[in-house]
C-alpha cells in the first residue's frame, strides 16, 4: 500500500462526519483541541471588554461610568471568565490539540471524555454568559467569599450562578486532567521512555495532576455554599456553628495552585519553543522536570499567604511565608535554565521569540513582587489594594498570556498549514507589552498609596488621578494591540500560502506529520529513542507515512493505537477508540439540565436528569470492550498484542485511580472542614452529637467485609455480594439520619449530611457498576474481557468501603468521646 | 508506577508533614483543645513533629539511593535524588517557625 492509498484508508476510518453535524458528534483530539481554542479565545475577547469597562470606569475620580451594581457584575465577571473560562480551557485546547501529537500517539485515551468536557465547557460558560446579559452575574468578587456571597450579602441569584456555573465548568476541567495524565503515561511512541518525553508532556501531566487535586476543595466549597444558600444548611454561617473563614481555606486550597495550573503549561510551550528559536537544544532537561514536580507540589503548601490578614498566629503565617519564598528557588531554576538555553544558542527573533522575551521581563516583575508579597509585614499594608492587582496581573498575563501568544504564532502554521506571514504581529507586539506595562506597572504606584481593589470610584485629591488616566489609556492600548493579534491570526488563517512541514526546524513529533494535521496524525507509529526524534532522523516523517511505523496497516479499519508502559515506553497492548458519537453532546446536555434544575429551583428536573445522565454513561460503557478475546494481532514490526479489552489495567483503570485521586481530595477536603469547624469555629460543640449506637456500625462492618471479599472472587456469586455488601452500608445511613435532628440546625448536622450523602452516592455508583460487571457475564462476555472491567469497579467499591469506615469514625467518634 | 512513585513521593511526603505540623498548630492553638489538655507541652510536641519529619525525609533520601529500590532508569533516579534533598531542604526551610516562633500568638 503506498503511502496515498494509506491516507485515505486512514482518513475513512478516522475522519469526523461531514458538515455541521461534524461538530457535535466529534470526538477526535484535533477537532476538539481547535474548538477548545476557538471557545477559549471568545472567553478572552469578553473577559478583555470588561476589563476595558473597569479601566474606564476608573480612568477619572467619581466616575458615573457605571453603577456600583454594574462594576461588582462587571469586576467579578473579569475575573472568573479570565480564570474558569479562558486560562484553564485556553490549556486544555492546547494539550488536547498537542499532547498526542508530541508524543508519537494517534488521540487522547478517552476521545468520549474530551468531547463530553468541551460540551460541559461550553454549556456551562454559556449559563455565565447569560446570566451576564440578563444583569444577574455574579458580584462577589471571583473568590466569593462569605458572608457577601451568602444569602445575607447576595440574596438574588447571581452568586448561584458562579457557584454552579462553575462547578459544571470545572468537570471539564476534571475531564481534560484526566485525559491528559492517562494519555502522557499510557499513550506514548513505542520506545519513548518517561525520560524522554517532550518537556511539554511533563508540564501538562504535572498540571493534570495539580488540576485533579486542586479543583474538589473548590467544588466542594461551592457545593456546600450552594446547599447553604439553597437549603439553608449553616457551613458558613457563624451563629450555627459554621464559620466564613472556611471558605476562604477551600477556596485558596485551590486558588493558589490555580496560579501554577495556569503557569505551568505556559511554562512548558516556553521550554519547547525557546530551544528551536535558539536553534539548540533545552539546557537543563531533568532540572526543569524537577522544577516542575517541585512547583506543582510546593504550591499546595502556600494557601494561607492569601488569607494573612484574617488574624492566623504568628507560627501559621511564619510557616505560609516561608513555604512562599521557597516557591522562587524552582521558579529561577528554570528562568536561569532557559537564559542558559539562549546563552548556548544563537537565538533568532521571530515573533513567538519576541513574545518569550516579554514573558521574561513581565514574569521576573512580578515573580519579586510575589516575594514581596510573600513577607507577612509587607502583606499587612498591600494586601486588597492595587498592589495585589497589579503583582498577578504581571504574573498572570507575563506569566501564561504572553507565552500562549507565542505558542499560538509558533504552531499556527501547524493549526493551518500555511506559511508564516507576520506582519501585523509585529505592531501588536509592540502595542500589547507597552500598554501592559503602562497600565499595571502604574498600578502598583496605586496601590502603594493606598487604593484598594474592587472600588467602584475614588475621591480626586488622593494622588491616584495620573496614575489611573495613565493605567486607563495604556489600557486600551493594550486591547487595540490584543485586537490586532487576532486579526493578524485570522489573515494567516485565510490568506497565508501552503507552507513546509517542520517550518522552525524542531525536533519533536508534533512535526512529523503533514499539516493541517490528518485526523489519524501518523500513518504508522514511530519508534522513538530519543527525546528529539526528528533531529536524529529527519527522513522519519517520510518513513511513517510509508506505513514502516507500527500500526501502519489500516486493514482492521478501525481506530487503534498502542498502550506502553509508563517507564519504559515498551509496547502493551492495542486500544481501540470508539467512533464518531453524538453521545457526548447530549450526556453534557442532559448534565446541563441537572444544573439548571439547581439553579432556578425546579427540583423536579434534578433527578430526571440524574437518571438521563446514569441512562447515558451505562450506554457509553455498555458499548466498550469485547465479548470475547482476539489473541494476539500483528501490529507491525513484527511485534504482535492483545487489544486492551483482554488486559488487567485497561486505560479504564487507570482512568479511574486518577479520577479516584480528584475524588479522595474531596473527600480529603471534606474531613478538613470538619476537623477545621470542630477545633476552631466559635460556636462549637452543637446542641448534641449524634450516638447512633451498634447498628449503622454492624452494618458499615458487614457490609463492608462483604464488598471487599466479594469483589474478589471474581464469579457471578462474588459480585451479587459485593452488591449485597453495598446495600447493608447503604442501609446503615437510615438509623443515623432518623436520629439527626436535621441538617440546617447545626454545622455540625449539615456535614453529617453531606458525609452521608456522598457515601450513599459512592454505594450507587458502585452498585451500578457491579451491575454492569454482572450483566457482562451474563450476556455472555467471556472472563477475559470482563477482568478489566471487574478491577475497576472493584476500585470504586474498595474506595467506597474506605469512605464508608471513614464517615462511620467521623460522625461516631465526637459522641463516644463525649 | 515505579518511577512516578520515585518522583512523586518525596514532595508529597513534604505536603503531608507541613499540612500535618500546620493543623497540629491548630488544634494546640484552639480553645477547644486548651480546655480538654491544658497542660500539654505545645512548643514540644511541634519540635517532636518537625524533628520526625525531617528524619523520615531523611529516611526517603537514604532509600531512594540504596539498590533495595532499583531504577533502570537513570534520569529518573537522578530527578528522583534532586527532588528528595529539594524535598529535605524544603521540610528544614518551612518548618524553621516550629523552633523559633510564640506558637499561639
Amino acid at each position: 500500500m503506498n503511502a496515498l492509498r494509506r491516507h485515505r484508508a486512514l482518513s475513512r476510518i478516522w475522519a469526523s462526519d461531514p458538515g455541521w453535524k461534524g461538530w457535535f458528534t466529534t470526538v477526535n483530539h484535533t477537532d476538539l483541541g481547535r474548538m477548545f481554542l476557538a471557545v477559549a479565545t471568545f472567553f478572552f475577547v469578553v473577559g478583555g471588554i470588561l476589563a476595558m469597562l473597569i479601566r474606564a470606569q476608573l480612568a477619572s475620580p467619581r466616575s458615573a461610568f457605571l453603577g456600583p451594581d454594574h462594576y461588582n457584575q462587571i469586576f467579578t465577571m473579569h475575573g472568573t471568565i479570565m480564570m474558569f473560562l479562558f486560562a484553564i480551557p485556553f490549556f486544555e485546547g492546547l494539550a488536547v490539540y498537542l499532547l498526542p501529537k508530541m508524543l508519537g500517539t494517534r488521540d487522547l485515551a478517552f476521545p468520549r471524555l474530551t468531547a463530553y468536557g468541551f460540551w460541559c465547557y461550553v454549556f456551562g460558560g454559556s449559563m455565565m454568559i447569560f446570566a451576564l446579559l440578563a444583569g444577574v452575574a455574579p458580584d462577589s468578587g471571583w473568590f466569593m467569599y462569605p458572608p457577601l456571597s451568602s444569602t445575607i450579602g447576595a440574596p438574588g441569584i447571581n452568586s448561584d450562578f458562579w457557584l454552579i456555573g462553575i462547578t459544571f465548568v470545572e468537570i471539564s476541567a476534571i475531564a481534560a486532567a484526566v485525559e491528559i495524565t492517562v494519555t502522557a503515561l499510557r499513550y506514548r511512541a513505542p520506545g519513548m521512555k518517561l525520560s524522554q518525553m517532550p518537556i511539554f508532556a511533563w508540564y501538562a501531566l504535572v498540571t493534570a495532576v495539580m488540576i485533579l487535586a486542586g479543583f474538589p476543595p473548590l467544588i466542594l466549597g461551592s457545593i456546600l455554599l450552594e446547599l447553604e444558600r439553597a437549603f439553608g444548611l449553616p457551613f458558613f454561617q457563624v451563629a450555627q456553628g459554621g464559620d466564613a473563614l472556611l471558605w476562604q481555606h477551600l477556596f485558596w486550597l485551590f486558588g493558589h495552585p490555580e496560579v501554577y495550573i495556569i503557569f505551568l503549561p505556559a511554562a512548558g510551550a516556553i521550554s519547547t519553543i525557546l530551544p528551536v528559536m535558539a536553534r539548540t537544544t533545552l539546557m537543563g532537561y531533568g532540572w526543569i522536570v524537577a522544577a516542575a514536580v517541585s512547583l506543582g507540589v510546593l504550591s499546595f503548601g502556600l494557601w494561607v499567604h492569601h488569607m494573612f490578614t484574617t488574624g492566623i498566629p504568628h507560627m501559621g503565617l511564619a510557616f505560609f511565608s516561608a513555604a512562599s519564598t521557597l516557591v522562587a528557588v524552582p521558579t529561577a531554576v528554570q528562568i536561569f535554565a532557559w537564559i542558559g538555553t539562549l546563552w548556548k544558542g544563537r537565538p533568532s527573533l521571530h515573533l513567538p521569540m519576541l513574545w518569550l522575551l516579554a514573558f521574561f521581563a513581565t514574569f521576573v516583575i512580578g515573580g519579586l513582587t510575589g516575594v514581596m508579597v510573600a513577607i507577612v509585614p509587607f502583606d499587612w499594608q498591600a494586601h486588597d489594594t492595587y498592589f495585589i492587582v497589579a503583582h498577578l496581573h504581571y504574573v498572570l498575563v507575563g506569566g501564561f498570556v504572553f507565552p500562549m501568544i507565542a505558542a499560538l504564532y509558533y504552531w499556527m502554521p501547524h493549526f493551518t498549514g500555511r506559511r508564516t506571514y507576520f506582519k501585523l504581529g509585529h505592531a501588536a507586539f509592540w502595542l500589547v507589552v507597552p500598554g501592559f506595562h503602562g497600565t499595571f506597572l502604574a498600578l502598583h504606584w496605586a496601590g502603594l498609596l493606598g487604593m484598594r481593589r474592587r472600588i467602584d470610584s475614588y475621591e480626586s485629591g488622593q494622588g491616584w488621578e495620573v496614575i489611573n488616566i495613565i493605567a486607563s489609556i495604556s489600557g486600551f492600548v493594550m486591547a487595540i494591540g490584543f485586537a490586532l493579534v487576532l486579526i493578524d491570526v485570522v489573515v494567516n488563517a485565510v490568506v497565508a500560502v501552503r507552507g513546509s512541514r517542520d517550518p522552525w526546524g524542531a525536533g519533536t513529533l508534533d512535526w512529523a506529520m503533514p499539516t493541517p494535521a490528518a485526523p489519524y496524525n501518523f500513518a504508522s507509529l514511530a519508534h522513538v529513542t530519543s527525546r528529539d526524534p526528528l533531529y536524529d532522523d529527519p527522513e522519519l516523517p517520510v518513513r511513517l507515512a510509508r506505513g514502516e511505523g507500527y500500526l501502519g496497516d489500516p486493514g482492521r479499519g478501525r481506530r487503534e493505537t498502542l498502550a506502553v508502559e509508563i517507564a519504559t515506553g515498551v509496547p502493551r497492548y492495542i486500544v481501540v477508540f470508539p467512533g464518531n458519537t453524538a453521545l457526548p453532546v447530549l450526556m453534557s446536555a442532559i448534565t446541563g439540565l441537572f444544573f439548571l434544575g439547581m439553579l432556578i429551583k425546579a427540583y423536579w428536573l434534578v433527578p430526571i436528569s440524574a437518571l438521563g445522565v446514569t441512562s447515558c454513561a451505562l450506554l457509553w460503557v455498555w458499548g466498550l470492550g469485547r465479548p470475547a478475546p482476539e489473541g494476539a494481532l500483528p501490529v507491525g514490526r513484527g511485534l504482535s498484542l492483545h487489544t486492551a479489552a483482554e488486559a488487567a489495567d485497561p486505560p479504564g483503570w487507570w482512568g479511574s485511580v486518577f479520577l479516584l485521586l480528584a475524588n479522595g481530595t474531596f473527600f480529603g477536603s471534606l474531613l478538613f472542614g470538619y476537623a477545621f469547624l470542630f477545633s476552631i469555629a466559635p460556636n462549637w460543640p452543637p446542641p448534641a452529637y449524634l450516638e447512633p449506637g451498634a447498628l449503622p456500625l454492624a452494618l458499615v462492618l458487614a457490609g463492608a467485609g462483604l464488598a471487599f471479599l466479594g469483589s474478589r472472587l471474581g464469579a457471578l456469586m462474588g459480585h451479587g455480594t459485593v452488591l449485597l455488601g453495598l446495600l447493608l452500608i447503604a442501609g446503615a445511613a437510615l438509623p443515623v439520619l432518623s436520629e439527626s435532628p436535621g441538617p440546617t440546625l447545626h454545622a455540625y448536622d449539615a456535614t453529617v449530611w453531606v458525609f452521608i450523602g456522598y457515601g450513599l452516592l459512592h454505594c450507587l455508583v458502585g452498585m451500578l457498576m457491579w451491575s454492569v460487571v454482572m450483566l457482562r457475564r451474563l450476556s455472555g462476555h467471556s472472563a477475559d474481557t470482563t477482568l478489566g472491567a471487574m478491577r475497576i469497579a472493584r476500585l470504586w467499591s474498595d474506595y467506597t468501603l474506605l469512605v464508608a469506615l471513614l464517615t462511620a469514625a467521623a460522625i461516631g467518634l465526637p459522641g463516644v468521646l463525649t | 508506577m515505579n518511577a512516578i512513585l520515585r518522583l512523586s513521593l518525596p514532595l508529597t511526603l513534604w505536603l503531608a508533614a507541613f499540612s500535618a505540623i500546620y493543623g497540629l498548630h491548630g488544634l494546640l492553638c484552639s480553645s477547644r483543645w486548651a480546655a480538654v489538655a491544658p497542660e500539654l507541652p505545645g512548643r514540644v510536641l511541634l519540635v517532636g513533629a518537625t524533628i520526625a519529619a525531617l528524619a523520615l525525609q531523611a529516611l526517603l533520601l537514604a532509600f531512594l539511593r540504596s539498590p533495595r529500590w532499583p531504577q533502570p532508569d537513570a534520569a529518573i533516579r537522578r530527578v528522583s535524588m534532586v527532588l528528595a534533598v529539594a524535598a529535605l531542604v524544603g521540610t528544614a526551610w518551612t518548618l524553621i517557625p516550629a523552633l523559633a516562633m510564640s506558637h499561639c500568638l
